[in-house]
């Protein structure tokens, strides 16, 4: 199945092999070539590299073109502030700068960069015929809003029918640029009206509805696939939205997931969303942009939902952050092992493990998701499996299968990350590969040296008698010697009869015996303080 | 004089401005927050009472209704139109020091960050619940805003920022406002700014809306 085959299914709420993932690349596009935001939305051959470069990097199944909403207010005379690390800002609002309505045309496909959006949307359509284009158009709300600036919300009240007649220029307007996107190959148009998330419901129907479903429909007519865009906290309006019978609503973080699934389905409508863009995406770690995609992909479920940040990726999103998403997307394994992480890792207590593993034995320790479902956790398992006999009962081996919570917090206590993973006497040996027999073997082995020269080291110890006379000394060192043959040790014996030495133990009678033990804490390694803060704790 | 009082909490409460304003429909023809103000004055009751009991009164109202997403935007820019009509004939008593500000409030949005519509509703808000509000406008740098704070030493400061990539600069400035002012309050926010945004820069409070950050002077 092709990206394109799976959104268009999805929009349409039929099966698919798999949630189809669609980052919204904007001036994102321009990080990856290394250009500004400006010279890039400027480019319809920039726009096409770096659209095709996103693809490349991200294996989306659906891309948008351009995310740039102050295209039509540029076309229509809006001026533009623009710069080098964000989409330009519209700072001047051309209905408030002493032209009507009656002054403003419709763009034709020469107006502004309408021309540069049309070139990019034919190449990229050329160069990636698999790939569902979206064109993204400025909803009618908030391109009026940019007409009149903040004034609408008090002509809305003031003078609503001068609002109205505004709204249905901007909806031809908007009409307009969907038959150009459509035209030049778009596959889907997304109605991009974040300002309506500032109006209630009521306001919504009476200012925004009659000309969304005008506009929804004739998207229809022309046999593209439409979705309506909304940001902020817009719940209130998700209703309202849907019966304007967009195919597909999507929304942001701002809007949980599940709430907008119960409307959107009951009104047969396809969702997508909410991937966290700013704590997440641009600022968290690829395992946060991980959990945060599976998060999304469960409660999404598998009719209709497209997984799809809540809006224009930040210019600088690192390009690890999203290539993590793709992982997770098309790996149902990796999906599996997230979420049985994922389930217990809240509450989980850390277990001490400061002796583990300094037994006589060496213990094999396999973290797997389940040996019984999981094909690298089996074959891990049975390597292991395999060549503990031929150690005779000197090497122990488990599995622990982190469906279970006390393999979750063992796994968390040794800090394994990954699954399966191989822990030979509580140190991580052996990730996600399977090792090769003699390697394992190799490795198990040095372990058992270092346990047995560590065995002999720790008897290196000596009994030093301190006394005053040769006979109390000899006597109690007649007793050790007893003591050790009737107990199969031997130590060194000194006797030591300066008072240096004395001094130095603080000994002020006589006989003492003083004990000396060597024992080996480390070798061929440099402790971390932490760790040698702990043996001198024993002392 | 109870009457007046409580029929000018409601044309702030519901945004009717003056007889001729449209809005609300059902009230079409009626005084408005301007002529009932000055009715109010001149019926000698004293400004004090017209800006706590009637006024802010009324804006408190406006934000707790906005909170809880009973109105929206227009509504609460209504009321922030009448409350500022009915304002306007305080004026006087505001300049004779018979009545007073809360204190005072400096508004910007930060560096490289052109967006005020945030800015603007917060300012509205924090106005009408009495407070003086000194608007820098967008596009501030860091230097603009702490020349603003020595000129105000008591006043309590709010940074808007709408994109991801100016974040950056507001943690700049309220890292700097930080190291030269230390008590003087911080408000944030804007679209990409959270919590823990807050947290990890330094301010002192994060207000996910405009009546947020007025409960936050307030309390």
């Amino acid at each position: 199945m092709t990206g394109k085959e799976r959104v268009l299914k999805t929009i349409q709420l039929e099966q698919t092999d798999r949630t189809p993932w669609v980052p919204f690349v904007g001036c994102h596009g321009a990080t990856l070539l290394g250009l500004t935001a400006t010279d890039y939305l400027k480019s319809a051959n920039h726009i096409v590299n770096g659209i095709s470069k996103a693809i490349e990097l991200y294996n989306p199944d659906g891309i948008p073109v351009i995310f740039d909403l102050q295209l039509e207010a540029e076309a229509l005379g809006c001026e533009l502030t623009w710069a080098d690390n964000n989409p330009p800002a519209v700072t001047d609002h051309v209905l408030t700068n002493g032209k009507t309505l009656s002054d403003l045309i419709i763009p034709d496909k020469n107006s502004g960069r309408i021309p540069i959006a049309i070139e990019a949307t034919k190449k990229i359509r050329e160069l990636h015929p698999d790939i569902a284009l979206y064109g993204l158009i400025t909803g009618p709300f908030t391109l009026t809003l940019h007409l009149l600036g903040t004034d609408i919300f008090m002509k809305m009240m003031e003078a609503p029918d001068e609002v109205i007649e505004i709204m249905e220029f901007t909806n031809e307007v908007a009409k307009t640029m969907a038959t150009y996107y459509i035209e030049a190959g778009c596959d889907i148009i997304a109605v991009v009206d974040p300002m309506t998330s500032q109006i209630d419901p009521t306001m919504f129907e009476q200012f925004v509805t009659p000309s969304a479903i005008d506009l929804f429909s004739f998207i229809r007519e022309k046999k593209a696939l439409s979705s309506f865009f909304v940001c902020g906290h817009a719940e209130q309006n998700i209703e309202v939205m849907c019966k304007c019978k967009p195919d597909n609503i999507s929304i942001d973080e701002n809007i949980s997931l599940t709430y907008v699934k119960d409307i959107a389905l009951k009104h047969n409508i396809s969702f997508g969303g909410n991937l966290k863009l700013t704590v997440v995406m641009l600022m968290g770690t690829e395992e946060d942009n991980q959990i945060n995609a599976l998060e999304c992909i469960d409660l999404g479920g598998n009719k209709g939902f497209i997984l799809a940040p809540g809006c224009d990726l930040p210019m600088n999103t690192p390009i690890e952050n999203i290539q993590a998403i793709t992982t997770i997307v098309s790996d149902s394994y990796q999906q599996k092992v997230l979420r049985a992480k994922e389930k217990s890792e809240t509450s989980i207590e850390l277990l001490n493990m400061k002796d583990y593993g300094s037994t006589g034995k060496v213990i094999v320790d396999i973290i797997t998701l389940d040996s019984e479902s999981c094909a690298p956790c089996q074959y891990m398992v049975e390597a292991v499996k395999h060549i503990a006999p031929h150690f005779d009962g000197l090497v122990e081996w488990r599995e622990h299968a982190i469906k279970k919570m006390e393999a979750v917090s063992f796994m968390n206590s040794l800090m394994v990350k990954n699954i399966p993973t191989i822990c030979i006497d509580g140190k991580i040996a052996f990730v996600s590969q399977i090792p090769p027999k003699q390697k394992l073997i190799d490795t198990i082995q040095s372990r058992l040296n270092e346990k047995l020269k560590n065995i002999i080291l720790s008897k290196n110890a000596e009994l030093t008698i301190i006394t005053q006379d040769e006979t109390s000394g000899n006597e109690l060192k007649s007793n050790i010697e007893t003591a050790m043959k009737e107990t199969g040790k031997h130590y060194k014996i000194n006797i030591n009869t300066t008072e240096k030495l004395a001094s130095k133990y603080g000994v002020y009678e006589f006989p003492a015996v003083i004990l000396t033990e060597h024992k080996i804490k480390s070798q061929g390694e440099t402790p971390k303080v932490e760790i040698i803060k702990e043996w001198l704790k024993d002392l | 004089m109870e009457d007046i009082l409580v029929k000018l909490g409601y044309c702030v409460e519901f945004g009717k401005v003056d007889k001729n304003a449209p809005y609300p429909p059902d009230m079409k023809g009626q005084d408005g927050a301007d002529e009932l103000t000055k009715q109010a004055i001149e019926q000698g009751i004293s400004a004090a009472v017209i800006l706590e009991d009637a006024l802010v009164a009324a804006m408190n109202r406006v934000g707790q209704k906005f909170t809880e997403k009973k109105i929206f935007i227009p509504q609460m820019l209504m009321s922030a139109k009448a409350m500022n009509a009915a304002v306007a004939h305080l004026k006087p008593f505001f300049n004779s020091g018979e009545i007073t500000r809360k204190g005072k409030f400096i508004i910007a949005t930060v560096k490289g960050d052109l967006h005020d519509i945030g800015k603007n509703l917060v300012k509205m808000a924090i106005e009408g619940a009495g407070w003086e509000v000194i608007d820098l406008g967008v596009d501030v740098p860091t230097e603009k805003v702490l020349e603003t704070i020595q000129a105000n030493p008591d006043a309590k400061i709010g940074l808007s920022a709408l994109l991801t990539t100016t974040m950056g600069n507001m943690q700049v400035t309220v890292e700097s406002i930080k190291s030269k002012y230390p008590s003087n309050a911080i408000i944030i926010g804007g679209a990409p700014v959270n919590e823990e945004f807050k947290t990890k820069i330094g301010a002192d409070f994060y207000a996910p809306d405009p009546q947020s950050a007025v409960s936050y002077l307030n309390r």
